[in-house]
């Protein structure tokens, strides 16, 4: 295991001295100290290929079996110090960049057997090997990786190689030729660039590479620096998540410094301010992200202006912002996340009654939202509109309401796309058929699966009678509550909960073994919890859900499956 | 040569029963389960059914790894050394984790003595491959049939599952459309099917009843069986239950294993799921 207390940093070491497995030791410590300090920014990075968040935490386990077979060692050859770490990494690679890691110090020992004492041009040739066996170590390399900097490192190296033959100066060369190619990763490798980030696994081996550095310059291993990270891959939803008391103001400052920015200061300075700070530079822009309290939102935008000129401010009241997204009946269709269709997929239009329910199609994959229901139908142009812009000819249609069904198959004849109209009458049936769409199956059978599915469920529907009338034997009075199973008249009352309760006895959702109840927005949501905790009291065997679904007109649209 | 000069390996996630393994004498090598920072080997340390029921509580999400190729180097070298003349050693889908390139990178030194394949399937769809090349290896086939042997069943190899939420598949990384298709609904049971190393979602259902119903279904479409298991993340009940509802669709009749799926896997879908791995017959 390590020792508690880091390697005794000696300043200027390795320049004129000896380079022994000793110091290889304290190297490969050093390395390690500093990776595992920052270890949760190589886990964010985490995107390629399986972007699960344990790269670093992968390289660490790595390095920590290299460092386990070498840290009670008393050996002094270099090469055979070398190959124990090479040795050990190989035996406790984790994860695919922990792999590649191993084979890094595989070919890096590969080329040094026996050889007693560190050189330039020793080293070199080493990290040629490394770089070799490291491309070896994946069936297909991929550039824009840890393969990329290993490759970067060598070439380096070996330019290096014409100015010094100083170890310690060549790992100078090393550490910044490692951070430029983990910079330039993005560029290299789209899925990092869409996401924002750089390789992990290369800066994985940049930080293990600069702790080696830091330890021969003296420098700390224990507190991560504070870093500036690209302006892409600054995540304000995340910053969101984590509000902390009292902090209800975001301050995001885009700014030009007059003079370099001294970014430890610059974060010192903010700390006294705020708290989630976040500092991002991209093209000679700095943007500035910090929560304060209601009192401190000018301080930071005074202090960044005592820096240089600033571009652009933007200030919100989290808490305000936090209620509107407790509040799922704010916002529109348009901003609902995109739904991505890839040429040939099949994509369903769904018309929705509120934007609650808007946003379940919307999570469940439909890629087009029509608003529409009740005294409310889409035109055809609209429904035409959802979908004539997605890159796919396969369309399907939820109506979702038995008015919408014949608005959707004038839509389907007036375009030239493939479209299918499943004649779904309520907005339980819509979600069923969801249920079934797969979008890169075959589009006849997966219209059928879809149809088919509209009979899995039970839909009622809790509204107010417009007017006295007798239907289906149903005697009801304008004003009272009243209940559709299935698009047929079934009880009234002027008791909300008590409509709710026989619905679902007449449903014999005790049969069942899921009600969906969705609320609309002329009920109170105290209301809601009051009628909500009676269901669940009545169906004990049953799982009840209850969704914002904000339409209007119907108290709650409920599903029972 | 003859059957008993080769060795047969395959890793953890192939979830063979521990009396099959011990009957044709197979070498599985553990994965690895990260729990909190530290390494674990899979079934040590923590049961199935302890790690099932505490998955859903633990704040750090476990990860996995292959075990490292050092591990499959010296157990190739273990193997080769007392008596082995080869080596077959058959993985999980490469699609899904690196267990393939641990093992390759580890084979490389010995050339031609060991023969390093991708089923493109994980527990049993794995599992009953492994089992196929051993009953082959018992009666003395020689290297280039099994190999053949392996081409011809890898495609009719088949995984299904219902997974009791989308969110452990999410988490993982590892499926593209996952991180799209996470809902809104609390109630969501997904449907995956892993083939030729591809996980394909089949869509959804909304309780646990229907899910099983499709199930069953699926079950029915593949039309006649090699081989059956009855997969589950700590649902055995649910398990046994669902054979006893379908055990009549076969005649003749077949005995399934039922199997408490591995923790490295499990992982990845979470608790709760039930499903099937099957060998179509040819």
């Amino acid at each position: 295991m390590l020792s508690d207390t880091p390697p005794v940093p000696r300043q200027g070491k390795l320049h004129g001295e000896p380079i022994d497995g000793q110091c290889l030791k304290s190297l490969v410590e050093a390395g390690l100290t500093w990776l595992r300090t920052n270890q949760q920014i190589v886990n964010s990075l985490n995107v390629f290929p399986v972007p699960d968040g344990d790269t670093g935490t992968n390289m660490v386990l790595t390095m920590q079996a290299a460092y386990d077979e070498i840290g009670k060692s008393p050996e002094r050859n270099f090469g055979k110090m070398a190959h124990a770490v090479a040795h050990g990494a190989l035996m406790g690679a984790r994860g695919n960049s922990g792999v590649i890691l191993s084979q890094i110090w595989r070919g890096f020992s590969r080329s040094l057997d026996n050889l007693e004492m560190m050189d330039g041009p020793a080293l070199v040739h080493a990290l040629t090997m490394a770089r070799d066996t490291a491309y070896k170590g994946v069936v297909r390399p991929v550039e824009g990786t840890i393969l990329t900097v290993s490759k970067d490192i060598a070439d380096a190296a070996q330019n290096a190689l014409k100015k010094t033959d100083d170890p310690a100066q060549i790992l100078e060369v090393l550490v910044s030729a490692a951070d430029e190619s983990v910079q330039r990763t993005p560029e290299l490798l789209a899925v990092l660039r869409e996401a924002g980030v750089v390789d992990s696994g290369g800066k994985g081996l940049f930080f293990i590479l600069e702790g080696m550095l830091r330890y021969l310059q003296g420098q700390s291993l224990e507190a991560a620096v504070a870093t500036i990270q690209p302006l892409a891959a600054m995540n304000m939803e995340n910053a969101l998540e984590a509000i902390e008391p009292g902090q209800d103001y975001e301050v995001v400052v885009d700014f030009h410094p007059t003079q370099p920015l001294d970014i430890q200061d610059f974060y010192g300075e903010l700390e006294k301010m705020g708290t989630s700070i976040q500092v991002g530079e991209g093209d000679g822009i700095y943007r500035m992200h910090i929560h304060v309290s209601t009192e401190k939102r000018y301080y930071p935008i005074d202090y960044v202006m005592s820096l240089g000129t600033i571009t652009k401010v933007a200030m919100e009241n989290l808490l305000a912002q936090m209620e509107q997204r407790e509040e799922p009946c704010g916002g529109s269709q348009a901003k609902l996340p995109q739904v991505t269709i890839e040429p040939g997929q099949i994509a369903v239009v769904a018309v929705a009654p509120g934007m609650g329910i808007s946003r379940v199609f919307n999570s469940l994959g439909a890629a087009g939202i029509v608003e529409g229901g009740q005294t409310m139908n889409p035109s055809t142009q609209e429904i035409i509109h959802s979908f004539e812009n997605l890159p796919t000819d396969k369309i399907i249609i939820l109506p979702n309401n038995k008015n919408i069904i014949l608005t959707g198959k004038a839509a389907a004849e007036l375009t030239v796309k493939k479209v299918a109209v499943i004649p779904s009458t309520t907005v339980p049936q819509g979600l069923a058929a969801m249920m079934r769409l797969v979008p890169d199956g075959d589009f006849d059978q997966v219209v059928q699966e879809m149809t088919n599915a509209l009979d899995d469920v039970e839909t009622g529907e809790i509204t107010w009678a417009t007017r006295n009338v007798e239907i289906d034997g149903v005697e009801v009075q304008e004003g009272q509550i009243i209940a559709l199973l299935n698009g047929k008249l079934i009880c009234a009352s002027y008791d909300l909960e008590q409509t709710c309760l026989t619905f679902l006895q007449k449903a014999h959702a005790e049969h069942f073994e899921l009600i969906t109840m969705f609320y609309g927005n002329n009920v109170s949501k105290a209301e809601v919890y009051k009628i909500v905790d009676r269901v669940r009291t009545e169906y004990p065997r049953q799982e009840v859900e209850v969704q914002e679904g904000c339409q209007p007109h119907y108290q709650f649209i409920i599903g029972v499956e | 040569m003859d059957g008993s000069q080769i060795a047969l390996v395959t890793d953890s996630t192939a979830d063979i029963p521990e009396y099959l393994v011990d009957k044709y004498n197979i070498h599985v090598v553990p994965n690895i389960l990260i729990l909190n920072g530290q390494s674990h080997d899979d079934g040590v340390d923590i049961t199935r059914e302890e790690f099932y029921n505490s998955l859903p509580g633990m704040k750090i999400q476990p990860t996995t790894s292959t075990a490292s190729s050092g591990t499959y180097e010296e157990l190739y070298t273990r193997l080769l050394s007392s008596g082995a003349e080869y080596i077959i050693s058959l993985h999980a889908a490469s699609s899904l984790s690196g267990i393939y390139n641990a093992a390759r990178l580890a084979a490389e030194s010995f050339k031609d003595r060991i023969y390093v394949f991708d089923s493109e399937q994980v527990t049993l769809g794995l599992g009953f491959q492994v089992l196929a090349v051993a009953e082959a290896i018992s009666k003395g086939t020689t290297l280039e049939k099994i190999s053949e042997l392996i081409q011809n069943i890898r495609p009719r190899a088949r995984v299904y599952a219902m997974l009791d939420t989308l969110e452990y598949v999410r988490r993982s990384g590892r499926v593209s459309w996952a991180r799209a298709r996470l809902g809104n609904l609390l109630n969501f049971k997904p449907f995956v099917e892993l083939i030729e190393g591809k996980v394909l979602n089949l869509g959804e259902t909304r309780t646990r009843h229907r899910g099983i119903d499709r199930l069953k279904e699926l079950l029915f479409n593949l039309g006649a069986l090699e081989n059956l298991a009855i997969l589950h993340t700590n649902a055995e009940s649910d398990a046994r239950q669902f054979w006893a509802e379908v055990k009549d669709h076969f005649q003749p009749s077949i005995e399934p294993l039922i199997v408490n799926v591995t923790t490295i896997i499990g992982v990845h879908i979470g608790p709760n799921g039930l499903g099937f791995a099957a060998i179509i017959k040819s």
